[in-house]
């Protein structure tokens, strides 16, 4: 059974991590006094993305429902969330590079071009998106139900073997 | 076991056969397993009682046994271990049928009548119980506290642990789900005050916008030397607002449930729409980076380098301008759609009813 006070503890660092990357997300663009601390910033960012990943699939792994063999029910019920990750660190690490590589030479250059600029709205949308889905999932993961035997499981485990 | 303590007592062989004879060892026993209560409860009125009765009659007829008695009772205050009390048993069982045998002898039968006042006595109490006395209460509680025992008064300590036990009750009352529905509140608290106050930084960058640009917006030029300090700042907070609006209005249909949401936008579900609208908001905003960009990095268009050519400001700002003024007006009625039914919210009543729909298999086996 999960611990309450792990559970607040883990949700809090996913909500920094996520606060983080909504932060940088918002104000990158302010913060280009150098290449470098931008280039910092964006390594942050993408590592926090990855961590966030790694604790909503070990938090996945700590369930009942993972623990009872039944993988694919989980992932099912939160694809969007595992789909909405991977496409945002996906689009993130691209952009983060695209823009480093422009603005290296010299951060104040106007680099903007009609593919990094559509690269640049797909990236924010889908964070956005990303937030929701992920804040969605943590939030939910606090159910018992997932961390005990239940008549839904039972149900589920039918109808998976029928 | 009894007769291989009997054989380590010193006794004659002979009076060891009588005892055998007369008593067999199965009535003994009884008695013997008696002693250590007569000897750890002397103080006690019935036990004292029966020992002065038995004082009385052994004086008179026995002084053998008598002897017997009083080392018995003599060592009543200081309880021995219950193993010595089991090996020292036996040589006083023996001496006390020699007792009974000196009894017999002289044809008195009293000796059987106090055994029996002795087994009753014995019957009504545990045979290995600690003594039994009324407990004094007195109102000082000894507490150990920094390694060292202080008085403490009975009343206040039954207060602070009554209190311990009520935090403790609260305590294990806290589940996850409480926490994570507590993050759920606390996120709806702040997402409608985002609401709120997008709305109104809207209006506000807007009003700004169209002030420094004057009538006609023929002073485009002083719009651009005034707001290019300007323009990155209200572009990120711009952003940080609605990306926290969008995601609390998508909290509020469910988005993740897709035919809930989708009966949501066909219903026309005030928080449905509020949501479409602020997502609109979010492309359109995004979609100006470039404009922001060329905005902030503005320099007159006489100095080399720059940007801007003369002539084209108005032909680049005037989409610009629009965009923030439906951004403006996108965000407004979202907040009013939304301030229309602040309670309005999806997400917690499925989180709810999912786990109330099934109960876990304990609670389901305790109710049938």
């Amino acid at each position: 059974m999960l611990q309450t006070s792990s559970y607040s503890l883990v949700l809090t660092l996913q909500f920094l991590l996520l606060f983080y990357d909504l932060f940088v997300n918002s104000f990158s663009e302010l913060l280009r006094m150098a290449p470098v601390i931008q280039l910092v910033l964006f390594i942050i960012q993408d590592i926090a993305i990855l961590f966030n990943v790694i604790i909503i699939f070990l938090m996945f792994f700590n369930t009942f429902v993972f623990q009872a063999g039944l993988v694919n029910l989980l992932f099912h019920k939160f694809k969007g969330t595992i789909v909405l990750s991977a496409a945002y660190l996906a689009l993130s690490i691209f952009f983060h590079i695209w823009v480093m590589n422009l603005r290296w030479k010299n951060s104040n250059n106007f680099v903007w071009t009609d593919g990094l600029q559509a690269l640049f709205v797909f990236q924010r949308l889908v964070a956005v998106l990303y937030y929701y889905f992920y804040k969605r999932t943590a939030v939910h993961l606090g159910d018992p139900r997932f961390y005990q035997d239940s008549l839904w499981l039972r149900k589920e485990f039918a109808h998976v073997h029928s | 076991m009894t007769s291989g303590i009997q054989d380590e007592i010193p006794l004659g062989h002979s009076k060891r056969k009588k005892a055998k004879g007369i008593n067999s060892l199965d009535s003994i026993v009884p008695a013997a397993v008696r002693q250590p209560f007569e000897r750890r409860d002397p103080l006690s009125p019935e036990a004292q009682d029966i020992a002065t009765q038995r004082k009385r009659k052994k004086k008179k007829l026995l002084p053998e046994s008598e002897t017997s008695f009083t080392k018995q009772n003599g060592n009543g205050l200081d309880p021995q271990p219950v193993e010595e009390i089991l090996t020292r048993k036996p040589r006083k069982k023996v001496k006390k049928t020699r007792a009974a045998e000196n009894a017999n002898e002289l044809g008195v039968e009293e000796e059987d009548i106090i055994e029996e006042e002795q087994v009753r006595s014995s019957e009504q109490h545990p045979v290995f119980s600690a003594p039994v006395g009324v407990s004094q209460p007195i109102s000082k509680v000894f507490v150990e506290k920094n390694r060292r025992f202080q008085a403490a008064d009975r009343n206040d300590l039954i207060k602070t642990t009554e209190n311990i036990d009520l935090f403790l009750d609260v305590k294990a009352s806290w589940t996850t789900k409480d926490v994570a529905l507590s993050v759920h509140h606390g996120f709806r608290v702040v997402g409608l005050f985002t609401h709120g106050f997008l709305a109104g930084y809207a209006v506000w960058n807007i009003i700004v916008i169209y002030v420094l640009a004057g009538n006609q917006r023929s002073a485009a030029s002083n719009l651009l030397e005034q707001y290019k300090t300007l323009a990155y700042p209200a572009q990120s907070l711009l952003y940080l607002l609605l990306a926290i609006c969008t995601v609390s209005a998508f909290d509020r249909i469910d988005l993740a449930k897709a035919s809930l949401a989708l009966r949501s936008f066909l219903t026309l579900d005030p928080a449905a729409i509020a949501s479409l609208l602020y997502f609109a908001a979010l492309v359109l905003s995004l979609s100006q980076q470039m404009t922001g960009d060329r905005i902030n990095l503005y320099t007159p268009p006489s100095e080399n380098g720059s940007l801007w050519t003369s002539g084209a400001e108005e032909k680049i700002l005037q989409p610009w301008i629009v965009v923030n003024l439906v951004v403006a007006l996108l965000v407004g009625l979202s907040w009013l759609f939304l301030s229309y039914r602040p309670q309005l919210d999806h997400s917690e009543e499925l989180f709810n009813a999912e786990i109330e729909d099934y109960p876990p298999l304990e609670k389901e086996a305790q109710i049938s």
